[in-house]
């Protein structure tokens, strides 16, 4: 064994960083120099303590079971700032999604807002609720009085499709 | 009458910032003998100069007072300036106004305009008493000694060589090529050194215009610039050079066993052996602290003796001196490897599968003790994982302040060598500062280890531990993550940094050599005279200035070549009058200026006087740098430096003293 956390024990697991690279269709993950210019600009760093330096660090040594199993990687508000201006173009932002990915795959806690999103996508094909909307002169409006059209529900084969896609995946 | 222009520079705003310039010049006018005055912008610029130039001239100016920056600085503009314009260049005077007012005083700026005042009275009243002063020719030697058969030293010998000056290079090892020649590959382009070295190696031996010494030390340097005398001690090898042709046949029979230098003491040699595979020259040497016959000094052994068929052994041969003059000197000596051992947490010396990297090139080259398989010296075997660590007795106040600018460079080069070697499944790991690629390519090459999945640890170890099984480990504390990582290696790969070598106090010694602060030899000025030595007609070429790498090293002894030959190419030098004379009648020969004298300037001479034996000082003029260490010495005031007698010294003293100008006014 090349390494160890000493405060977790925990080991790294070259297999799993092998397979984020293969997910990644780049390996420029690796030739991140921790500048930390990512996590300066994280939207997620002040309420979330999202770290996004960190994050690549960790998958570069291989020690990933622990991150996966995280909520940390759930806290991405996906502004997607990152991928924009890492020197490296190493973008956390990608890594993030795959280390999110692996957890579901892994069958890890996903947090709750999640998976209401993702049966709110079956139920009506959106990720959100139609919300009330807000003006330029912050006016809060029903839609209707905006006359903007209804928002319909999905065609019927709708879900076997999205659900077929998901597993094709 | 004398009639004297003083000239204010502003620098910019570097002085006109802080100095009230506009006061200190109208201040000056006030001053005896001052005919004009005058501020400008940039006084070095060519208005400012001509602005000078055209004083001399149309106001009848016999004396110049220029208040600006260092002398340092522009003390040569301005004189050639004052000598343009037909003025004695020496009856200039600068008043540095820049490194001793402005900048010092930043936040004071009336009390620094009133030292400026100061500065300027001063500077007149010394002025009012300089003399004019010429300049004195030499002729000067065209040829060069190099000191030193590393690639620094072989670079400035090729240059000046076929620039057509004649070149003698010495090398105290048996053959030239230096630490280069010991080194698998070079970065950034993965160029094997070995075949971009030697034919220079081989092309410096050849050439018609160099003389090689291999085997040789210089043990005597005399003289001055432009005309140095050199003892070089060229030691015995105790084998006929004219002989031997290298086949290595007595190699194969000597039965003694000697630590092989070449290969870092990693294996072992012959006490009859050529020094590396491809050493220029390619002739052996007989090592005498090992050799039966010379250690007993009797008739034994002598295996060596039966196998040669060229008949080259020579037992008989003795150390030769040879004499030689030469017009100047480049210092090429290059440096040492830090020895870890001194810093017992690194673990080198009590583990050994902790190796420096010097070693590793050793491991690493083909042509090195393990035929350049990267095995580990504990277990014969490829390591699983290996660990390389940065700045092993560099950037370290307990040993080395500086950073040796090569560790990070080798390591992301040995550490590629790994990869490429030992392939995919080996974890390679650089624990690290700050990773510095500064160079041309040397980022894109960082990448490129990046690339090739090498680890890059942000914190370096406390402790280097042996477990039971023989294996490393240690904590690292990984500032990225704030994590405290248990790293497990079986090779680890110590990035230690070059150190100024042994023989340098010897060097510093031999050619008055001066040294800076971290021991290596000091240039006459860090950014505008980067290649000379503060003595006159001494160069500096590669790492005994400072660490550097090859391309650097390259460059510098390049330009070395270049400085020298600027020097000697016209067949004559100048040289500066400011210089120590005597006044013979005062002196009483008691020897104190010959004593002090750093640059053996001052010989003592017998003379005939009224019919006793008088034993007097004399200034060896070309010697003397015009340091005044004998003026201020001497107990009789017999010897001065030219232009910085009693007189205008002590002028200079009342001056200061005086607070108010000599007309009385303020």
């Amino acid at each position: 064994m090349s390494l160890v956390d000493s405060m977790s024990m925990a080991k790294p697991n070259f297999q799993a960083r092998e397979r984020i690279l293969a997910k990644l269709h780049g390996r420029e993950l690796l030739n991140c120099f921790q500048c930390m210019k990512c996590t300066s600009g994280c939207t997620a760093l002040k309420l979330l303590e999202l770290k996004p330096h960190e994050i690549e660090k960790l998958v570069n040594l291989s020690l990933i079971d622990e991150l996966v199993s995280s909520d940390i990687i759930w806290t991405c508000v996906t502004c997607l700032k990152c991928v924009q201006r890492c020197p490296q173009m190493a973008s956390p932002y990608h890594v993030i999604m795959v280390l999110r990915n692996l957890a579901v795959e892994r069958e890890a806690k996903v947090p709750e807002a999640f998976m209401k999103a993702v049966s709110l996508v079956l139920e009506s094909g959106l990720a959100e609720t139609a919300q009330k909307i807000t003006t330029r002169t912050m006016k809060v409006c029903e839609r209707e009085s905006l006359k903007l059209p209804k928002i319909g529900s999905p065609r019927e084969s709708f879900q076997a499709v999205f659900l077929k896609a998901l597993e094709e995946k | 009458m004398t009639r004297i222009g003083v000239y204010v520079c502003h620098c910019g705003l570097n002085i006109a910032g802080t100095v009230d310039v506009e006061k200190v010049a109208e201040y000056a006018k006030s001053l005896p003998n001052v005919v004009v005055a005058k501020h400008y912008t940039y006084m070095c610029s060519d208005p400012g100069q001509r602005m000078i130039q055209d004083d001399i001239k149309t106001r009848k100016l016999d004396r110049v007072v220029i208040a600006t920056c260092s002398p340092r600085m522009h003390e040569e503009t301005f004189r050639k300036a004052v000598g343009e314009a037909g003025l004695n260049p020496y009856l200039s005077e600068i008043v540095n106004l820049r490194e001793h007012v402005s900048w010092p005083h930043t936040h004071e700026p009336e009390k620094a305009t009133e030292k400026a005042k100061a500065l300027v009275r001063m500077g007149v009243a010394r002025v009012r008493l300089s003399e004019p002063l010429k300049k004195r020719k030499v002729s000067v030697e065209k040829n060069v000694l190099v000191v030193g058969g590393g690639i620094a030293g072989i670079q400035a010998s090729l240059d000046l060589a076929n620039a057509g000056f004649k070149v003698w290079l010495v090398e105290k090892a048996p053959s030239i090529g230096g630490r280069m020649a010991q080194l698998d590959k070079t970065f950034p382009t993965l160029d094997c050194s070995a075949c971009i070295l030697t034919p220079k190696m081989v092309d410096v031996a050849k050439h018609p215009n160099v003389t090689l010494l291999t085997n040789s030390e210089v043990v005597g340097v005399k003289g001055f610039v432009g005309n140095f005398e050199a003892s070089i001690l060229k030691k015995p090898r105790y084998v006929d050079e004219s002989r031997c042709v290298g086949c290595e046949l007595c190699t194969e029979v000597c039965p003694v066993k000697v630590p092989n230098r070449f290969n870092e003491k990693l294996d072992q040699t012959r006490a009859i052996s050529i020094y590396s595979p491809h050493a220029v020259p390619k002739i052996a040497a007989v090592n005498s602290g090992y050799c039966l016959r010379l250690k007993t000094r009797k008739d034994v052994c002598g295996k060596c003796l039966e196998a040669c068929e060229a008949k080259a052994i020579d037992f008989s041969q003795k150390p030769e001196t040879i004499q030689i003059r030469v017009g100047g000197i480049i210092l090429a000596v290059g440096s040492e490897v830090f020895d870890a051992s001194k810093m017992y947490e690194a673990g080198y010396g009590r583990f050994p599968n902790v190796i420096l990297n010097m070693e590793f090139e050793r491991i690493s080259d083909a042509s090195g003790p393990t035929q350049g398989k990267i095995l580990s010296p504990k277990t014969g075997q490829p390591p699983k994982n290996m660990v390389f660590i940065q700045c092993i007795g560099s950037r370290d106040k307990r040993f080395h302040e500086y950073c040796c600018r090569v560790g990070c460079m080798v390591s992301l080069k040995q550490a590629i060598l790994a990869r490429e070697k030992l392939g995919e499944d080996v974890n390679i790991y650089v624990c690290f500062n700050d990773l510095r690629s500064f160079g041309k390519g040397y980022e894109e090459f960082y990448r490129r280890a990046r690339d090739m999945g090498i680890n890059f640890v942000a914190g370096i170890p406390s402790d280097i531990r042996m477990a039971a099984d023989g294996s490393l480990y240690f904590d690292v504390f990984e500032r990225g993550t704030n994590k405290l990582l248990e790293m497990h290696a079986d090779l680890v790969v110590l990035a230690n940094g070059l150190v100024p070598s042994e023989d340098i106090k010897k060097i510093n010694e031999l050619f008055h050599a001066s040294r800076s602060a971290d021991g290596f030899l000091l240039e006459a000025h860090p950014k505008l005279r980067p290649l000379e030595c503060s003595t006159a007609g001494i160069f500096l070429a590669g790492t005994c200035q400072g660490p550097k790498d090859v391309p650097d090293t390259v460059a510098q002894a390049s330009g070395a070549a270049a400085k020298a030959m600027d020097l000697l190419s016209s067949g004559e030098i100048e040289l500066e009058p400011l210089k120590a004379i005597v006044e013979k009648d005062l002196c009483s020969g008691c020897r104190v200026c010959e004593s002090l004298c750093p640059f053996l300037a001052i010989e003592m001479k017998n003379e005939k006087e009224d019919d006793a034996e008088k034993i007097r000082a004399e200034v060896i003029e070309a010697m003397c740098q015009g340091c005044g260490l004998c003026s201020a010495a001497c107990p009789t005031g017999a010897i001065k430096i030219q232009q910085y007698g009693n007189k205008q010294v002590l002028a200079q003293v009342d001056a200061a003293l005086t607070e108010t100008d000599a007309k009385g006014g303020n």
